[in-house]
């Protein structure tokens, strides 16, 4: 494998380090062109003598570097060969996976076994944004002044209970003129919102998931009152409908950004046989997936909400698809990936 | 006593400013020390980060702005979403393509890896880049964006976001939360260079000058590889000469050097003496004596 250097560098009477780097240089050079290479226009476009060539290499360096250690006192050899180790090391070892592989495996396995291996905390999440819900529609049955309390001033654009029922009828049944566009530049708000609102509400959840139950218990109450203000005005039916084409998927990724956190929280509270800190890292892979879920869940939503739901009026077509959707993310997260998961 | 002395003070210092990453083990089993970015370095590339992708967020906006073709409504949603992949995506994607690397880290010459030696997983990528958010990003909003929740949420939200800032100055691998979290450091992009060795040719005056082992028994590795950082020196600057006879002078009397050395002749000398002091360290090595520095006889 390596080249046999020019014989005048053998002389007997070089030092034993400087003829060790002699007869190994070739060898690094080879490795350092290689690399080069390979920084530059990645691992795919190396030739299979040239791939060969990086493993052996990179092998042979490394072994060069730690006899070097022993025998050389040439500092610039030695930072050379760390150096040349460390370029090599991180060629050797990116990742290998393209892009589009990653996604679709996290599509396909990743996310829906994440899904299945957290009921718990799906629980806590699901159970959190329910409880407020109710509490909500209630609270605002027994004192419709709460609503002030719950929904902060700029988002509910005049959607207060003093507002009229046409007014409001009107915010549901966005006509052509300008309510529809004011409508959809609030939707896009709320979206940048909801996936800031999402990664919080994973994130604190390692405080033992009280927060992330809290942040999302508070989500259940604005939506109840929502509701229950609508309701007394006799729209229930249809403000259902209106928040069923997109809530569906929004609140559902809420849930599970929650259920992330809550996954975290409880494994800090019971790390079983683990330590916490093993614990959390374990349990971290699947929570950073219930995330990720939520991600796309919410650029869906937007999209639905941004553009689907100013298109069709009529309520029972957007009771159809929000639910219709629902159960399709139930489906593909109950149903794929099982094969794989048996063995 | 005067002239090793400085010139070892100064070396301490400059290793404590390029912190090396002291137990990476790669699967081969050797270790590497790879050069921990320094915070600067860090500062800089999320900055240029930012430069880039709002950057080019704005430039896009002037330019649909120009075309015209969107309706309003299109337009705002295309927006949120692009002003949502710049953020998480951007970063989490980025250092997904070039393994560990932002178009800023790129720029800087600064990389991710994985502290405990394997490769760097898109796991890793994904927590660190997700905490980014919850650490900076969100709680800057929050006070950037005025106080929602009264003073007493802006005053928690503050401290968080220093107490987040100022972390990796309190540990040794330079390490933010999300770091921590992931397991990762972010590090120098290391770059090879190879010098020519100094042990090789110099050709008959390398027996110029002939050293007996008591010469070469005075002084250790750290004062070898001081000297051979002096004599790659390319010498451009106006004190070298003076810098060369000051050397010599100090070694030639510490070691007790009878012969004279000529003016003329010092590098030929300091070349030969390294020569030799550094086949006699080496040699000494194998026996299993390894000599740090000068006062290796005191320590036994």
């Amino acid at each position: 494998m390596t080249p046999m250097p020019p014989t005048d560098l053998l002389r007997p009477d070089l030092l034993r380090s400087a003829r060790f780097r002699a007869e190994r240089e070739a060898s690094w050079q080879l490795l350092d062109r290689l690399v080069a290479k390979t920084e530059r226009y990645g691992a795919k476009n190396l030739s299979y003598d040239e791939a060969r060539d990086l493993a052996t290499c990179y092998r042979q360096a490394m072994n060069s570097l730690s006899v070097a250690r022993d025998i050389s006192l040439d500092r610039a050899l030695l930072i050379y060969l760390e150096q040349l180790c460390a370029r090599a090391y991180l060629v050797v070892y990116a990742p290998q996976q393209s892009l589009r592989g990653l996604l679709s495996r996290l599509i396909t396995h990743g996310i829906p076994q994440a899904v299945r291996r957290s009921s718990t905390p799906l629980l806590i999440g699901f159970l959190a944004l329910l409880v407020g819900m109710f509490a909500g529609y209630h609270l605002y049955q027994s004192d419709p002044s709460w609503y002030y309390t719950f929904v902060p001033g700029d988002m509910s654009s005049g959607r207060t209970p003093d507002a009229s029922a046409d007014y409001l009828r009107s915010t549901i049944y966005g006509d052509e003129s300008g309510d529809g566009d004011e409508l959809g530049a609030f939707a896009s708000f709320l979206f940048a919102n909801n996936t800031q609102v999402a990664i919080l509400t994973f994130a604190v959840g390692i405080f033992l998931a009280v927060p992330s139950f809290l942040l999302t218990f508070y989500n259940g109450l604005l939506l109840g009152a929502f509701f229950a203000m609508f309701a007394s005005k006799g729209l229930g039916y249809d403000l259902f409908a209106w928040l069923s084409i997109h809530g569906v998927t929004e609140m559902s990724a809420i849930c599970f950004a929650c259920a992330g956190g809550a996954r975290l929280g409880l494994c800090v509270l019971m790390p079983g046989d683990r330590t916490r800190r093993d614990a959390l890292n374990h349990h971290g892979r699947d929570a950073v997936k219930l995330v990720l879920l939520a991600g796309f869940m919410l650029v869906f939503a937007a999209f639905i909400e941004g553009f689907l739901r100013q298109l069709i009026q009529d309520p029972v077509w957007r009771l159809t698809i929000g639910w219709g959707l629902g159960a399709g993310w139930l489906a593909w997260l109950m149903l794929s990936g099982r094969k794989d998961e048996a063995a | 006593m005067t002239k090793p002395a400085k010139v070892k003070k100064a070396k301490t210092k400059t290793a404590q400013d390029h912190r090396s990453l002291a137990d990476f083990l790669p699967p081969e089993g050797v270790p590497i020390a790879f050069q921990i970015a320094s915070m600067g370095a860090r500062f800089g590339a999320q900055f240029l980060d930012f430069l880039i992708t709002y950057g080019g967020l704005f430039a896009l906006l002037l330019f649909m702005l120009w075309i015209n073709v969107l309706p309003e409504t299109a337009f705002i949603t295309l927006f949120t979403l692009l002003i949502f992949m710049i953020r998480v995506p951007y970063y989490i994607l980025s250092e997904l393509v070039w393994n560990g690397r932002t178009l800023g880290k790129r720029i800087v010459k600064i990389r991710v890896i994985s502290a405990n030696g394997r490769r760097l997983t898109p796991h890793q990528v994904t927590a660190r880049n997700l905490m980014k958010e919850v650490e900076v990003f969100i709680p800057a909003t929050l006070l950037l964006g005025g106080g929602t929740g009264g003073w007493v949420i802006t005053i928690i939200t503050f401290f968080w976001v220093l107490g987040v800032i100022v972390l990796p100055f309190f540990n040794r691998k330079r390490q933010r939360l999300g770091d921590m979290i992931a397991g990762t450091v972010v590090v120098e992009q290391p770059k090879s260079v190879l010098l020519p060795d100094l042990a090789i040719g110099g050709g008959e005056r390398a027996q110029q000058f002939t050293f007996l082992p008591m010469h070469l028994d005075v002084y250790g590795r750290f004062e070898l590889q001081t000297l051979e950082s002096i004599l790659r020196d390319p010498g451009t600057s106006p004190t070298y000469p003076a810098e060369l006879a000051k050397v010599t002078e100090a070694i030639v009397r510490k070691i007790e050097f009878i012969d004279p050395v000529l003016p003329a002749e010092r590098a030929a000398f300091l070349m030969c003496f390294y020569r030799a002091q550094r086949e006699h360290l080496e040699s000494r090595r194998l026996f299993g004596d390894r000599r740090e520095d000068k006062n290796h006889k005191a320590g036994g």
